[in-house]
């Protein structure tokens, strides 16, 4: 029977055979407190728990007692009965020295450099380093890629590389196109693409300034827009596609600067794609629709309950980004109608086909909430390819359209609004842009447009493509006098039969 | 007629002799206050800024001439008008020199023009009774203007004049008691003849000065203004050239008491120290003598208007309760002390 | 006096009151106030006649005449441009982070190297596409001073910041790029 028994830092816990110090230190929650500042983990340069390890950067060295020198935690293997101390002198100091080397040729800009506040070079130098530097000879300055455009989404600036190389597995290893790779050696070892004629060409580059410890790999959709130390961080869904990458979000006042992945191993491990982190655009979007299309009060109007009740049968369309319980109330209220008033009631959703687009997190369904429909037992409208109804006989007065920021609604909809189905009244609901409104109003059906709220303005929940519902919830702050004025689904058609009272 | 003509000139030089020295005393109170508090004062209008109470005064030709909604119009525009009125009225009974000597006019050889608009054997009453006007302008504004501050103000100005009247009063007959006339040239004769009052009765002078300063409202005594205990006083409801009025006859006022005083107890228009040397040496005829006298009644009149903004921009204002027990618990007490002092004086000389 | 501190002290901790006259002695020179009302009309006497003979006044005629501040002293904001005249901003927010009244506000931009005529490269690549300082709100500390990396935001000398509107008062980047010679 052999026992696997670890001591790191004076914690006594047992291991599986092959766990690393630095998992294990992970694990048991090992902190340190350094000059008034908890580092939550045991500092590291080239280790990232989504990468292979490099064992490169000798940051995480930690001292094993009988070793003789300071091992790597990051790759060293725990062994019976090792005695392990992250945060000893001897550590310091080595970890001091690292610094020194690594800031010979660093330029110190964090002024300018966008990492700065989120910078593992800062902060570890911060807690162990240096404050001073006995170099005198003049930095190391790449002349040709000081600020190069690797993309159109990262601009690579050499001169602050530290030579951690988790871009290079990054490509290697998650995205596999292997289109960085680092040339030359020692001194004049340079990060380069590995065809200099072409530009980066994976969808997951943000991935690349994420990961990148310091400021050489720069997002260019967050350079220079705000520095980090303003922004505040709340936790949400991605909605650009059936996946539901769990995201932060990063904003300041009522404006969101950037969506940052967040681990899930389940959904999307530590990564996001380049379009789902670029998808905040469209909320903040100039075109987007904030008011009544009739009125100017954004509580619900007369007209629509008015509608309901002359109204002979019910059509609701539902769009695959509304939140499940968005659906739920409209299934709700399409019962009541029909209990209520005895007349034909129905509800279907447009949405697409569904599939991988690569190895790793890319969906065709450029939609949130598809299967969250389809576990309500909600029907397509139409199928793309065939364009056969499944319902094909009916007419409909009163038509609801419920959608969110991921559809845009065709001219192919609404002409089949309007020749196949009769229909006599439009009421649309959701995130609308201003085109969109041009293209309803063109419509003489179209009777009013009520303006609703994105993913992050509201409660509720998505189930991805592989059938996991996670919530998401309202960021407050971004709750502008716009957007408070505008009330929820919800709020809408739960009240919509006690109006009158 | 030629009695009727001189006295319409005499007025009319009195009258304008006091309103042309008004901007020069306005003038002077502005830079002497500022020099004194080691400012430089209006230096813009002019020379020496000496203008520039000129330019004052268009600007409150030119200002909208309001009256308050609910103010009694009447008494309201009455204030004013006899805040001015009284004290130079009160000028009229101050002889400022002894006569003017006329040969050939008006049938006689010789012609005596006095310098005194009335001559009248009880002259001091004269003043006493236009000086004691000067309480109805107060109460007129105050009540008129339908403000609690104005009010409030004509109230601390009422009792202050009266108070201080008292003592006022009493000093005037210890000095009458010493003249034993109420004829203005009399008095001065006599101080001519023997010596000036204030070194017969010290305290009187005293006594009169500091009413003087009361009766006035000069600072130290301007409790019935106040700017932070009641925005204004009196004439907080007043602009424009209501406002000035108000604001001239408070220097002529001034001008009035130290009139008063140097006539009282300064030997009115009896010549300075040194004149009388220079008369004698050059056998000057009695015109050039009345000049004489005229400009030494000037020089004493001026000297204590400079006293009056000497004190103003030394002395901080009493407070209420200090103020009527000064004029009560001692001034009062003091000046009857003074005049059963000055009777049996008057009784051993 | 400390003695009576002393005391006091010990009188509270034994929980007792004490009362302690503060009032002087106040002898008849002063009560008759004449002596001190004297003596006050000589002291502005002798200023009244410094002034009236030797014009001294301790006051200035203040447009003709300026006082000069101390070098330290700390007026209107100004943004210090190198020998180009391109500001050294860098648009890092350090001064906009630091500022307590919260009246600095950056707009940052690329410089690229296309409109970059003078080819600082990395040593500018970062600049203020806007940068305006709210002067009605600021409090002088001058602190953006101090947290500034490239001595590019500075307080002048120059305190006439009276202005006719509210919009004067929003200093932007060109008012802030204005010549100031030294500290003006």
């Amino acid at each position: 029977m052999s026992s696997n028994n670890i001591t790191i830092d004076g914690i006594n816990t047992t291991f599986t055979p092959g766990e690393t110090i630095m998992q294990i230190s992970r694990r048991i929650g090992i902190t340190k407190e350094v000059d008034h500042k908890i580092d939550p983990q045991i500092s590291r340069f080239c280790f990232h728990p989504g990468l292979s390890i490099a064992g490169t950067c000798r940051m995480c060295t930690v001292e094993v007692e009988n070793a003789p020198k300071l091992v790597t935690s990051c790759s060293t293997a725990a062994v019976d009965g090792m005695v392990v101390h992250t945060n000893s002198e001897r550590v310091k100091k080595s970890r001091a020295g690292v610094m020194e080397f690594l800031l010979l040729n660093h330029p110190l800009d964090c002024p300018v450099c966008d990492q700065s506040g989120e910078c593992s070079l800062q902060e570890y130098n911060f807690q162990y380093g240096p404050a001073t530097s006995n170099f005198c000879d003049p930095k190391r300055v790449y002349e040709n890629s000081t600020t190069k455009r690797l993309s159109k989404h990262i601009t690579l600036n050499m001169n602050r590389c530290i030579h951690c190389e988790r871009c290079v597995r990054f490509s290697s290893e998650i995205t596999q196109t292997n289109d960085l790779l680092m040339l030359n050696r020692g001194w004049k070892k340079e990060l380069t693409l590995t065809d200099d004629t072409l530009t980066l060409i994976s969808d997951y580059q943000g991935c690349l300034a994420d990961i990148c410890p310091v400021g050489a790999l720069t997002f260019n959709d967050f350079r220079f827009k705000k520095r980090v130390w303003f922004l505040s961080k709340q936790n949400s869904i991605c909605d650009q596609c059936s996946k539901g990458c769990n995201i932060e979000v990063h904003y300041e006042d009522d404006v969101v600067y950037r969506y940052i992945p967040r681990y899930n191993k389940d959904v999307n491990n530590y990564w996001m794609c380049d379009s789902g982190r670029l998808s905040y655009h469209k909320r903040q979007a100039e075109d987007r629709i904030y008011t009544n299309s009739n009125s100017n009060s954004n509580s619900n109007s007369k007209s629509l309950s008015n509608a309901i009740l002359n109204s002979n049968s019910l059509l609701i369309i539902l769009a695959t980004d509304t939140s499940n319980e968005e659906a739920k109330t409209l299934i709700d209220f399409k019962n009541t109608y029909s209990y209520r008033l005895g007349k034909t009631a129905d509800c279907y959703y447009i949405g697409s086909e569904d599939s991988k687009l690569d190895h790793l997190l890319k969906m065709k369904d450029q939609t949130p909430n598809t299967r969250g429909l389809l576990n309500l037992n909600i029907s397509q409208l139409y199928n793309s390819n065939s364009n056969s109804n499944s319902n094909s006989n009916s007419n409909y007065d009163l038509v609801i359209l419920v959608k969110n920021l991921q559809t845009t609604i065709d001219q192919h909809l609404l002409s089949m609004l309007e020749y196949k189905f009769q229909c006599k009244e439009l009421f649309a609901f959701g995130v609308f842009k201003s085109d969109e409104l041009k293209l309803l109003q063109s419509y003489s059906f179209f009777k009013e447009l009520i303006p609703g709220r994105t993913t992050l303005e509201k409660n509720g929940s998505y189930t991805n493509c592989d059938n996991i519902t996670q919530t998401f919830k309202k960021i407050d702050a971004l709750e502008n006098d716009k957007i408070k004025a505008i009330p929820t689904i919800e709020e809408i058609f739960t009240r919509i039969f006690y109006q009158d009272n | 007629m030629i009695e009727i003509a001189s006295t319409i000139a005499k007025i009319i030089f009195i009258f304008f002799l006091c309103l042309s020295s008004l901007p020069l005393c306005v003038w002077f109170e502005r830079r002497g206050s500022a020099w004194i508090q080691g400012r430089k004062g209006p230096n813009r209008v002019g020379p020496f800024g000496l203008i520039q109470p000129v330019a004052d005064a268009i600007k409150f030709f030119f200002k909208e001439s309001f009256i308050p909604t609910n103010a009694d119009k009447v008494l309201y525009l009455l204030a004013p008008l006899l805040a001015l009125a009284a004290p130079v009225a009160a000028m009229i009974s101050i002889p400022f020199g002894s006569y003017l000597l006329f040969e050939n006019l008006g049938g006689n050889d010789q012609y005596k023009i006095p310098l005194q608009i009335v001559q009248s054997d009880s002259g001091i009453l004269f003043v006493l009774a236009f000086a004691g006007l000067e309480i109805y302008p107060l109460i007129l504004a105050g009540r008129a203007s339908n403000n609690k501050y104005s009010i409030l103000g004509a109230l601390r100005g009422c009792s202050q004049l009266i108070s201080y009247e008292i003592a006022m009063g009493l000093s005037i007959l210890s000095m009458v008691v010493i003249y034993s006339t109420f004829e203005m040239n009399a008095m001065i004769s006599y101080q001519q003849n023997h010596l000036w009052g204030v070194f017969i009765n010290p305290i009187g002078a005293l006594i009169f000065w500091v009413a003087g300063f009361a009766e006035t409202n000069r600072l130290p005594f301007d409790l019935a203004e106040g700017d932070s205990e009641i925005v204004a006083g009196y004439h907080l409801e007043y602009g424009a050239m209501k406002f000035a009025l108000f604001f001239m006859s408070e220097y002529v006022a001034m001008m009035m008491v130290s009139a008063f005083l140097v006539t009282l107890f300064f030997g009115g228009y009896a010549l300075l120290p040194g004149m009388n040397f220079c008369i004698q040496y050059f056998s000057a005829t009695q015109n050039t003598i009345a000049i004489f006298q005229f400009l030494s009644l000037f020089l004493k009149v001026a000297f204590f208007m400079f006293i009056f903004i000497w004190v103003r921009w030394t002395l901080p204002r009493f407070r209420f309760d200090q103020l009527m027990h000064l004029g009560w618990n001692i001034l009062f007490p003091l000046s009857i002390i003074n005049l059963l002092l000055m009777i049996v004086l008057g009784y051993l000389i | 006096m400390n003695m009576n501190m002393n005391m006091n002290m010990n009188m509270n901790m034994n929980n007792t009151k004490t009362i302690i006259n503060v009032s002087r002695k106040i002898g008849l020179k002063e009560k008759i106030y004449l002596y001190a009302l004297i003596q006050g009309l000589f002291i502005t006497l002798k200023w009244f006649l410094r002034g009236f003979f030797l014009g001294k006044s301790n006051t200035i005629s203040y447009p003709e005449e300026k006082r000069n501040y101390s070098n330290r002293f700390r007026g209107m904001h100004f943004i210090s441009v190198d020998e180009n005249k391109v500001e050294n901003c860098t648009s890092c927010y350090l001064c906009q982070t630091v500022c307590p009244a919260k009246c600095i506000t950056i707009i940052a931009e690329e410089r690229y190297r296309d409109n970059d005529p003078f080819h600082y490269g990395v040593r500018k690549e970062k600049k203020p596409k806007s940068f305006t300082v709210d002067a009605l709100r600021c409090c002088f500390c001058g602190m953006c001073e101090e947290a500034c990396p490239k001595d590019a935001i500075k307080l002048s000398r120059n305190y006439e910041l009276a202005v006719q509107t509210r919009a004067e008062a929003l200093y932007d980047l060109k008012h802030l790029t204005r010549e100031v010679i030294g500290r003006g």
